[in-house]
């Protein structure tokens, strides 16, 4: 002990020979110390499993008919949110770009994203939103979710969102529409999401990291469709983690239990849908804490699309998508991108919100110019999160647009424009992907 | 409004159907929405004035309970009134409870009527019950304590209740006697979901600032985030014992006071004993060491039959707890028809004396 008192390190001059010796001690000792408590926290993780397996054993048929009972009594109704007077599909992506990018910035829970997309769609199958408050109500969504499933300190405060906001809406109105959202949803909250349906599906099977980010991905993608949003999550969770597994490469489990029945219909066209994901989530998932599957799926695309050009002389991107028959094998069934699609740029027609807003105006101005570098108007003063999508305006040169005066009406007459009829459901699916 | 043009078409657009744009488009006033003033009401067309509020019945972490009189009908409610925090709108712990309650109908829990939002208030409505167990125990008991009959009923009742919680896949987080409520036909029921969350399967982390201490699990007061469905059989179990001497079993005043207590009877707990234990966050290896006693010294009025019972619900591994499921099984309550018959006897007896005297005529919360 002398020795330690002796030789405490100066901490204005510290020549290393000196203490050499103390300090390798010290490094061994923090370095044991490091290691002990490595150990320490992968042995809680294997107890704490031990202890989920346990309650899992118990109560997983209870809970999971529970959940099934739930999501039933918590859909979204699309044929509603169709007719919404001002709001329309193609703003929604805006909406939950931000959204995603929010969730991220807040580090919420996975399921909070979910729930909070569900509390936003079955608002919209329930009221009349104004697209000023599109964005509004989303926000309150988000806040829902996450005081409902999140730690307290991770709940963003009315403060932070209004930043977010870029102080578009007052911190009344915030605590406003959050009664109000919860008011037309009855208070009934527990909306079971994609991803505890994909824990529950994957609780049989060794851990998989890359199987569960991929699903997940697919998962969020799917969010951005119409043709997913009333659908069931537990139909959605078991189709998109099939088709993760097809992706990746990984055997379908052959067992007969929920988990492994899927709707091959739903995988189809969950497959379909893979081919230009939002740039944000695209983003989200490309990083290492999402082992990378964004970068995966696209490799896994570009060489589905290289297979079926070598494989056939003539590329058949002209057959349409769904005519193609489902031939059992997933991979091949994983429709190219047609050229019809690719063709309508996957612009960034209009921001979802707040059309009379001075932010708008002046983006407008912007588009008309064709100097689009900002992304979505909302953002244009540079103080949301939301760097903007890169935004192809070559669309913006049709004559919608150059027709156009008035901001107000201008994402509606666009909207008439490229989707001229009642919004049937496959015509409105497949015109919504080109919107993206 | 001036965006209502198209609002007859075909979307049944009831005025009480638009989002509440108006007041929203008003609300840059400072002076604050007008429309917000209007009592916004759920689903029946009731508003605050529609319940005469009586006397406060207790005072909660961030309510207070009123007993309250439907005017309509007659019929009595305990509301449960939330202050609203202007700055952060509904508290977290009100969205939990309230949309949690609604999703557990069941006859062991107390039933959520409606809820009923003020300018700066929300105000819970609940089925109305004369007492919570703890004023029951101070009131009805010999010194606190329950007759063995009432307290089988009574943890019957309790574990009905947990167990269709876990199975609709919530946890309480805060059984305690104050959160059980008795009414006069000797029905007990959970209350107060404030603390309640639902999990996942398998089941994520919390927090470990959960719980009452005196009827918090070993587990958690050693730090564990990981608990489960147990934590809920652990208070149980303190309940249980608690009934039948009419004093609480663990009164600590500590986390660490807390421990000590519980091992000074149920034993200090080793790697040997609980495997794994001195990897927990608040484990200390120089925990005094203490031997298991006796619970049935502690408890002497129980049978044997239960003190089997009262045993596997206070395991200190959380993993040997039993299940609420299984505890409903337990043969100690083989003879509960039998009891019940009784206490439904007695229950009526006392109604045609006019309770005799036993139950204070206010009751209360």
């Amino acid at each position: 002990m002398d020795y330690h008192r002796n030789y405490r390190p100066c901490p204005t001059f510290f020549v290393e020979e000196d203490y050499g010796m103390e300090s390798r001690i010290r490094q061994e000792r923090q370095a044991k110390q490091e290691h002990d408590k490595q150990m320490a926290r992968e042995r809680q993780y294997v107890m704490a499993d031990e202890l989920s397996n346990l309650t899992s054993e118990q109560l997983r048929d209870d809970v999971l008919s529970h959940m099934l009972e739930m999501d039933n009594q918590t859909l979204p109704d699309v044929e509603s949110i169709d007719i919404q007077t001002e709001i329309q599909w193609f703003m929604r992506p805006y909406l939950l770009d931000f959204l995603i990018e929010a969730h991220t910035a807040f580090q919420l829970l996975p399921s909070t994203l979910f729930l909070a997309i569900n509390l936003l769609d079955r608002y919209c199958s329930k009221r009349v939103v104004y697209k000023r408050h599109y964005q509004l109500v989303g926000c309150a969504a988000l806040l829902i979710a996450a005081k409902y499933n999140d730690k307290k300190d991770r709940v963003p405060t009315i403060k932070e969102l209004k930043s977010m906001c870029c102080s578009l809406y007052d911190d009344d109105m915030f605590t406003q529409m959050e009664w109000h959202v919860l008011q037309t949803l009855g208070w009934s909250i527990g909306h079971p999401t994609v991803d505890a349906f994909l824990q529950h599906a994957v609780l049989d099977d060794a851990y998989d990291p890359e199987v569960e980010h991929m699903a997940l991905y697919i998962l969020e993608i799917a969010l951005f469709h119409r043709d997913f949003v009333a659908k069931l999550s537990s139909e959605l969770a078991r189709a998109a983690l099939a088709l993760s597994r097809c992706i990746l490469n990984r055997p379908q489990p052959r067992h007969t239990h929920w988990s492994s029945q899927y709707d091959s219909m739903t995988l189809v066209a969950l497959s379909q849908q893979l081919h230009q994901p939002s740039t944000v989530v695209a983003r989200k998932y490309a990083s290492a804490h999402y082992s990378r599957v964004s970068k995966v799926m696209e490799h896994f695309l570009n060489r589905q699309a290289s297979l079926a050009t070598y494989a056939r002389c003539t590329p058949p991107v002209e057959t349409p998508i769904e005519s193609k028959p489902y031939n059992g094998e997933i991979g091949l069934a994983t429709p190219q991108k047609s050229q019809q699609l690719t063709a309508i740029p996957h612009g960034y027609l209009t921001p979802p919100i707040t059309p009379d807003n001075e932010a708008l105006v002046h983006a407008h101005a912007q588009m008309a110019n064709h100097d689009m570098t900002r992304g979505i108007p909302t953002v244009h003063h540079g103080c949301s999160p939301s760097p903007a999508p890169s935004a192809e305006m070559q669309y913006m040169n049709s004559e919608a647009y150059q027709q156009q005066q008035e901001a107000m009406y201008m994402a509606q007459q666009a909207a008439l424009q490229q989707f001229p009829m009642a919004p049937t459901h496959m015509g409105m699916g497949q015109t919504y992907q080109g919107g993206m | 409004m001036e965006h209502f043009r198209d609002s007859a078409a075909p979307l049944k657009i009831a005025s009480n159907l638009v989002s509440p744009g108006h007041f929203l488009f008003h609300s840059k006033k400072p002076s604050g929405p007008p429309a917000s003033k209007v009592p916004q009401k759920m689903d029946k067309s009731q508003q605050p004035s529609s319940f005469q509020q009586l006397e406060k019945l207790g005072e909660g972490t961030y309510a207070t309970v009123f007993k309250g009189r439907n005017r309509q009908t007659g019929e009595m409610v305990a509301l449960k009134e939330i202050h609203l925090d202007s700055e952060e709108g509904t508290p977290s712990t009100a969205i939990r409870e309230i949309s949690l309650m609604k999703e557990l109908k069941h006859e062991s829990i107390v039933s959520l009527y409606d809820v009923i939002h003020t300018e700066n208030k929300l105000m819970l409505v609940f089925e109305f019950m004369d007492r919570d167990l703890k004023r029951y125990m101070d009131t009805r008991g010999d010194r606190g304590q329950l007759d063995p009959a009432t307290v089988k009923s009574f943890m019957h009742q309790l574990l009905k209740g947990i167990a269709f919680c876990h199975d609709n896949r919530v946890l309480h987080r805060d059984l305690k006697p104050q959160n059980l409520l008795i009414n006069k036909k000797g029905q007990l029921k959970l209350g107060d979901f404030g603390l309640a969350r639902a999990f996942g399967i398998p089941v994520n982390t919390f927090s470990n600032e959960v719980v009452t201490l005196w009827y918090r699990a070993p587990d958690v007061l050693l730090g564990s985030r990981t608990y489960n469905t147990s934590i809920d059989i652990w208070s149980a179990g303190c309940i249980m014992a608690e009934m039948y001497t009419g004093r609480p079993l663990f009164p600590g005043t500590t986390n660490e006071d807390q421990l000590i207590k519980i091992f000074r009877l149920m034993g200090t707990p080793s790697e040997r004993t609980w495997p794994g234990i001195s990897q927990l966050p608040e484990y200390k290896s120089d925990f005094q060491i203490y031997a298991t006693q006796d619970l049935s010294l502690i408890v002497p009025q129980m049978d044997a039959i239960g003190m089997d019972l009262l045993n596997r619900m206070l395991q200190l591994r959380p993993e040997m707890r039993i299940s609420a499921n299984e505890a409903l099984q337990h043969p100690w309550f083989h003879d509960l028809p039998q009891i019940q018959a009784k206490l439904q006897q007695q229950h009526q007896q006392q109604q045609m004396a006019g309770y005799g005297g036993m139950i204070p005529p206010q009751p209360a919360y």
